[in-house]
């Protein structure tokens, strides 16, 4: 019997800063050299991972963003393409 | 309304003549205009922009014009040099009346005098430099039209003789071998580089000192105060030409960095059209939404600064094979007599809640500017227009927002210390959580938004008011503010100037100077200075 796939939960904070500091260490980007937490500091891992989180989290935003697969933008006339086509000689 | 349906197709009956006479906005083809911002999205991942035309083809736009000199200043009337804007210096220059020394000099001068305290320069040369560099410049009003105007370009224009550090860590001691070609423009014309302009951290909030949230630049209306903010990213140039330390600057704009800190200080800018100024040579923010902005005084020495800037670059694709710069001077030229005319019939639409802010003195300004120009035969009000469909959606984050551009160059900055970075670090690093999917719907919002807004607001209006740059600046719209009055800092005390802000369809940048022009002519808050320094 197939198993039904079902919505997986949000991830946590925890998994999601797993996730960020790997991505970063894949990179070759160091973040450990900011103060953990220290409000006084211009940036510190805490204030950056909570940003990050947010980027991540609204990826889901965009992916909802349902786009019409045939859109596209008014072509100027004559398009370009008519040079290929031959489209105004016919 | 159907996003294909467009205001730009060919009419059945064109009156030629009307054609002629029209701005550039209405000349321009708006799909060639989509189309074109649809290739720059695509150009970001090959680094290059595939010209439409040959680079040789590429039109020139006139040099300064006739128009862009005074007719009617004396200099004696004038107690101060530096209380001249550009236009009337460039004419009393022309006529002998002025000797170039001395207006340099004038502006030397107000810098070693109060530029401990305003904080505005971030690098400049010294006084004999600058003389000598006079020295050097043509007599010669067609090729050196700015002949001793003293400028600043903000501090991520590379220049050849001054460090640009980009307000940071991360570009500390960087000196360029080469100068951006908005600095090469302005120095071809005799323009003079009095210094550069401090900037926020790698082009976000005010200027302060590298590596620190200490703020540096002061607001020129709030000099003893630092709580009152000069505006950012452009602080310095901002400061610099309200305080009358420099004549004119250039900036830069990604989100409201040209605009926001020159309506803080009662300047008159324009952010012209995407690709209009040359960005070659300039630290880049985003590939898409990187703008060169002018600063200055009034209208007429905006569009001055305008003209010699708007040139194409090979260095640059984005500035090819656009339509040639027209005669902005002659745009910012007010005309007909005691009430001065826009010189085209404008529709000016008002941005929905528009009168609706927190501070109802801003409500009053704004009805006060309203008034005005409905007083204008030319203009036509179009109250409260209609916002194009999902506005909210396209203009917000993530998919109004641009997260993946600034990490592309960055990277090898990123790997040497994130601590250079300091506040602004989450911007250069969140390129690297955003997926493909987003940056590609990112792109696909953006064209769709820029096609609604030529399709479905555009079409209410020529010009409309607004109060936030965001959606402008994300589609490449040219935008421009000014000064309509004056308002107390409920936390300082301080009598401050207040703006607003104008949006144009592309290239209409003409039509945004004539309404400035033709404001300015009955009205004198951008001819107000902050007083000096205790």
């Amino acid at each position: 019997m197939t198993q039904v796939p079902t919505r997986p939960d949000p991830p946590t904070d925890e998994e999601l800063n797993a996730y960020i500091v790997t991505r970063y260490a894949l990179l070759g980007i160091d973040i450990f050299v900011l103060p953990e937490s220290d409000e006084d500091a211009p940036m510190d891992q805490e204030r950056l991972l909570e940003n990050a989180r947010s980027i991540l989290r609204q990826d889901v935003t965009a992916a909802d963003f349902d786009i019409d697969p045939q859109f596209h933008l008014p072509v100027p006339h004559p398009a370009p393409f008519t040079a290929w086509t031959e489209e105004e000689s016919r | 309304m159907s996003d294909t349906a467009s205001r730009t197709e060919v009419p059945s009956r064109v009156d030629v003549s009307a054609m002629l006479n029209a701005p550039q906005d209405v000349r321009v083809s708006r799909r060639w205009f989509l189309d074109r911002i649809a290739w720059v999205s695509s150009a970001v991942a090959t680094g290059s922009l595939l010209a439409r035309v040959p680079v040789s083809a590429s039109s020139w736009g006139p040099v300064v014009t006739a128009e862009a000199f005074a007719t009617d200043v004396r200099l004696q009337s004038v107690s101060d040099l530096t209380t001249l804007t550009m236009s009337e210096s460039m004419s009393l220059i022309r006529a002998g009346t002025l000797a170039p020394e001395d207006l340099v000099n004038a502006y030397v001068d107000r810098i070693e005098a109060f530029d401990g305290t305003y904080q505005s320069y971030a690098d400049r040369p010294d006084r004999e430099d600058l003389l000598a560099e006079l020295d050097e410049t043509p007599v010669d009003e067609r090729r050196s039209p700015l002949r001793a105007m003293c400028l600043v370009p903000k501090d991520n224009f590379y220049t050849s003789d001054l460090l640009t550090e980009g307000g940071s860590l991360v570009f500390e001691g960087f000196q360029p071998d080469y100068d951006a070609t908005a600095v090469t423009l302005m120095r071809a014309a005799g323009g003079l580089v009095v210094g550069k302009g401090q900037m926020g951290n790698l082009a976000g909030g005010r200027a302060r000192v590298y590596g620190t949230t200490i703020p540096t630049t002061r607001n020129s209306w709030s000099p003893d105060d630092v709580r009152y903010s000069p505006g950012g990213s452009s602080s310095g140039p901002a400061t610099a030409v309200a305080a009358r330390l420099a004549v004119a600057g250039i900036g830069t704009e990604t989100g409201g960095s040209v605009i926001g800190p020159g309506n803080l200080q009662g300047l008159t800018c324009i952010k012209p059209t995407f690709g209009r100024i040359s960005l070659h040579g300039v630290i880049p923010l985003s590939y898409t939404r990187d703008h060169v902005g002018v600063m200055a005084r009034d209208a007429k020495d905006t569009a001055i600064l305008l003209q010699v800037l708007a040139q194409p670059d090979p260095n640059d694709p984005r500035s090819l094979g656009l339509p040639a710069a027209p005669n902005y001077a002659l745009a910012a030229t007010a005309f007909g007599g005691d009430r001065p005319r826009v010189r085209w019939p404008t529709r000016i639409g008002i941005w929905p809640e528009y009168l609706s802010d927190d501070n109802e003195r801003v409500n009053g300004l704004r009805r006060g500017f309203i008034s005005e120009l409905e007083r204008n035969p030319s203009v036509q009000i179009v109250p409260d227009v209609t916002l194009p469909d999902q506005w909210e959606e396209l203009t917000s984050d993530p998919l109004g927002g641009s997260h993946g551009d600034p990490t592309a160059f960055f990277i090898e900055h990123l790997r040497k210390d994130v601590r250079n970075f300091a506040d602004r670090l989450p911007r250069f690093l969140n390129g690297m959580l955003q997926s493909a999917d987003t940056y590609v719907k990112v792109q696909q919002a953006r064209n769709l938004l820029l096609s609604r807004m030529m399709t479905q607001l555009f079409n209410q209006c020529d010009v409309v008011l607004t109060t936030g740059t965001g959606p402008f600046d994300g589609t490449g719209i040219p935008l421009m503010c000014l000064p309509i009055g004056f308002d107390t800092d409920t936390d300082t005390g301080k009598t401050v100037p207040r703006g607003v802000i104008m949006a144009a369809p592309p290239f209409g940048e003409e039509r945004l100077l004539a309404v400035a022009a033709a404001y300015q002519a009955v009205s004198d808050f951008h001819r107000t200075f902050a007083a000096d320094p205790a």
